[in-house]
């Protein structure tokens, strides 16, 4: 990759300050990152390791002291629409529609409505949810509903897409649908994305690049390449694609070990 | 005998048969208890003190008015239009009231209720001033503003204030905190989060603040007008009872829920229909 | 290990209590309301007339107290609540059954109680002041009147609340009529009892406060109206308080635990 990072992180670590007992809690540890543009970079790690407090911290939504980050080459203060994110569940708000939803930001940055629709009509094709823009969420399914939470962060076009674990909350036929459509997403709109999961195969299948965090206190373990072009990324392709396998079975004994570690001691 | 039936297939066609039923059974005993209320002026069981004529209370209404020089006088509230003046000086306070207060306690709701740690020391206010709120404040009010205007306005306006205060800090305490973040990350300032966020979202709580406080308002004004006011139909009806015009009584208690009704369900529900509409659906934070 | 595990327990609970503690946070904004209005009191002209400091209206109930007055201003009022309530409620429970269990009935009758429910308790006032003159009686009607229909309105809801399969599984038991009303029907309702009795001495307690002043009975609104007729404003200040701090007491550590307890306990109807 050339040219200058789209996120750098250097020497991030978190403290959650315990109000209780005066301690606090350690969860994250000299993180160092940088993602180019154009990457799909997939965290994942054992429950509890600090993935969401790295997600917010790079959000914004938590405030950090130790190390830094910068996006696009400037210090992360507070959130912003250089990045968006995709929450997990239940984040897009129940009393606008589909299309009301997804350009939200848009209206916030006070875009032209003709404009802003036509830019709509866009991404509300480009996640298949043509047909249902003036629905609102509680007349949509859970797979549905993320959709409209990716459309509506595409739409506000972020430097960088931040995912925590988006399709967690859906059933497993759903989240395949949905990781193929990310995939041809991605591949239309060329974005930068930090994708969380849980899901070690969702990591392999989507992800440039692989980080596993350890336990907690989160520090970056070990990093997996897996070098597979875009367009091959197709479920019905991949479940026997070796280079696929190897790099799953690769994470996945990393996972573990981290896991067990855990038990152990 | 063709027309009648036409007539009668128009009407249910119109209302359903269910609400055709309902609405005639639901008239019966308002028929039976006008009928009974007639037979006793005819038969006079009790005293005309006690339950007046019902030919005297609608004649009430004249005889309250017939000083007043005409339509346009009462519009324009000439003195000797006894009625309508004290109609409209206990609706201009309603009115008066919910423009100050509904955005006050509005207001003040949200950026209380934004606030976890501000809210979580308001709430015991709110409670009390809930549960004082209203009748109890009459005194006080007297002595503060002596007999009149000021007293009864601020009685509605205490009442109507708390209640909204109370329940608009709630709702927004209840909007989920990732509604806001997803909102900030668009790049959306306090303000955006305040009028996207957390107004809709604590839209159901509003309205039923709102309709509270007309009930307990328009109440606790009745009230205020019988012991710290000079106008109003809580001090016609007052003054008319210590002067046993019975009459005056039954037309000002029938006015005075008729209003309230008509307020409630002509303008309050459609609202609150309005909104759960126009915001989407009936939203409940879970 | 352990000893420190548990002193950094104690530790946790210690802190805990000092900044969540909904009791510190009481005290706390007790003391800063407290200031407010000395401060308030302290700055603004005649504070006697509009509004005595703290001190002033605590010492004002001792010297009710020593008169005796206080305490029986206080039974009275309690007294009133009790018996109004009461037998608003035992009144209203039944009507309400009788209108959840007929849908007939509660068609025809519903519009009447809606339309007398409006009628505020306050509003009749002036009339069963005629009928009855400045009296214990007027105080009870209106209390009682106003108790009457929201535990009317809450039964009838809650019969009908009850879902239709319970009914039909009784039924398919061989159930008679008065069992399935038995059975199935009153304790489907009685959560809805509990809400609806709550709102009805909520409801009272309004109209006994209201009524007291407007009969000039002795309690508690009595006091207070008389606190301004007399130009004694720091009982009318004391009076209020009692007046919020009781109903308060009363929700919190009797009508809400009941609540919830019969909630939690005959919460059959889910919806
Ligand atoms: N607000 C907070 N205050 C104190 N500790 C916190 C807070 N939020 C998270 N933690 C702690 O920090 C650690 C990391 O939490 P985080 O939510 O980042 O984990 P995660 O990797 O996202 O877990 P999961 O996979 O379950 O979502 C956890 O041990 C958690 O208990
Ligand atoms: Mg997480």
């Amino acid at each position: 990759m050339t040219g200058e990072a789209k996120l750098i992180v250097q020497g991030l670590s978190h403290h959650y300050p315990d109000e209780y007992t005066g301690e606090s809690v350690h969860a994250l540890d000299n993180i160092d990152l940088q993602i180019h543009e154009n990457e799909f970079v997939a965290i994942v790690g054992p429950s509890g390791c600090g993935k969401t407090t790295f997600l917010n911290i790079i959000a914004g939504l938590l405030p950090y002291r130790e190390g830094r980050a910068l996006v696009d080459g400037t210090e992360i203060r507070g959130p912003g629409p250089d990045r968006g994110v995709v929450f997990q569940e239940h984040a897009i708000l129940p009393w606008r529609t589909v299309k009301r939803n997804i350009g939200h930001g848009l209206e916030i940055r006070r875009v032209p409505k003709a404009e802003r629709e036509k830019t709509v009509q866009e991404y509300i094709d480009l996640v298949g949810l043509s047909g249902f823009e003036d629905r609102y969420p509680h007349e949509l399914s859970g797979g549905m509903k993320q959709r409209v939470a990716v459309a509506r962060t595409l739409c506000a076009d972020p430097v960088i897409m931040l995912m925590d674990e988006p399709f967690a909350a859906v059933d497993a036929q759903t989240r395949i649908t949905l990781q193929d459509e990310l995939n041809r997403v991605v591949m239309a709109t060329r974005k930068t994305i930090l994708f969380i999961t849980h899901s070690v195969e969702e990591a392999a299948f989507l992800g440039d690049r692989c980080i596993v965090f350890s336990r907690r206190p989160g520090h970056i373990k070990t990093e997996v390449k897996i070098d597979i072009p875009r367009e091959d990324r197709v479920w019905k392709d991949m479940v026997d694609n070796p280079k696929f396998t190897e790099a799953r079975d690769n994470i996945l004994r990393l996972v573990r070990s981290e896991v067990t570690n855990d038990v152990d001691s | 005998m063709t027309t009648i039936t036409e007539f009668s297939v128009a009407i249910q066609r119109r209302f359903g048969r269910q609400r055709l039923r309902k609405f005639i059974l639901g008239m019966i005993p308002f028929i039976v208890l006008i009928f009974v209320w007639h037979l006793n002026s005819i038969f006079v069981w009790l005293d005309p003190v006690e339950i007046p004529p019902i030919a005297d209370v609608w004649g009430a209404i004249f005889w309250l008015q017939s000083d007043c020089p005409g339509v346009i006088a009462a519009i324009e509230g000439h003195g000797d239009c006894i009625l309508t003046n004290h109609v409209s000086s206990s609706i201009l306070r309603v009115i008066l009231a919910m423009v100050v207060g509904v955005p006050l306690g509005i207001g003040f709701g949200i950026l209380a209720g934004m606030n976890r740690v501000v809210s979580a020391y308001l709430e015991p206010i709110g409670v009390f001033m809930n549960s004082v709120s209203g009748i109890a404040w009459i005194p006080l009010a007297v002595v503060w503003f002596g007999v009149g205007w000021e007293t009864t306005l601020f009685i509605m306006l205490n009442t109507i204030f708390w209640l909204l205060f109370f329940n608009t800090m709630m709702g927004v305490r209840a909007v989920p905190k990732v509604l806001i973040q997803g909102v900030q990350t668009l790049g959306g300032t306090r303000l955006d989060a305040i009028l996207q966020v957390y107004l809709p979202g604590a839209m159901t709580s509003i309205i039923t603040g709102l309709r509270m406080s007309m009930a307990f308002g328009w109440r606790a004004l009745i009230a205020a007008e019988m012991i710290g006011g000079d106008s109003g139909l809580g001090f016609m009806i007052f003054v008319s009872s210590s002067e046993f015009k019975t009459e005056e009584v039954f037309l000002g208690i029938i006015l005075i829920s008729i209003i309230f009704l008509a307020t409630d369900r002509w303008l309050l529900v459609p609202l609150e229909k309005w909104t759960i509409e126009r915001w989407g659906l009936v939203w409940k934070p879970t | 290990m352990s000893t420190a595990d548990s002193a950094t327990i104690r530790r946790k609970s210690l802190k805990k209590t000092i900044t969540d503690s909904r009791a510190i946070q009481l005290i706390i904004l007790l003391i800063g309301v407290v200031i407010l209005w000395s401060l308030i009191s302290a700055i603004i002209e005649r504070p006697d007339r509009y509004l005595p400091s703290p001190m002033t209206t605590l010492f004002s109930s001792v010297d009710l107290l020593k008169k005796g007055v206080l305490l029986s201003f206080y039974a009275d009022t309690l007294n009133r609540l009790v018996i109004g309530s009461v037998i608003g409620i035992a009144l209203g429970i039944p009507f309400g059954l009788l209108l959840g269990l007929n849908r007939n009935i509660a068609d025809m009758f519903y519009p009447l109680m809606n339309f007398f429910q409006s009628v505020s308790g306050i509003a009749i006032f002036p009339i069963i002041v005629i009928w009855f003159g400045n009296s214990n009686t007027t105080v009870m009607i209106v209390i009682l009147y106003t108790s009457f229909f929201p535990i009317a309105f809450n039964v009838l809801s809650g019969v009908r609340s009850v879902p239709m399969r319970y009914i039909s599984a009784a039924r398919t038991l061989g159930a008679s009529r008065f069992q399935i009303i038995k059975d199935v029907l009153l304790p489907g309702a009685m959560p809805s009892v509990a809400i609806g009795s709550r709102l009805s001495i909520g409801f009272a307690w309004r109209a006994v406060i209201a009524g007291e002043m407007l009969a000039g009975q002795a309690g508690l609104g009595n006091m207070i109206f008389a606190g301004q007729e007399l130009d004694n404003t720091a009982q009318i200040l004391l009076g209020m308080m009692l007046i919020g701090l009781t109903w308060i007491m009363l929700d919190h550590f009797l009508l809400r635990p009941l609540e919830s307890d019969t909630i939690e306990r005959w919460g059959l109807v889910q919806r």
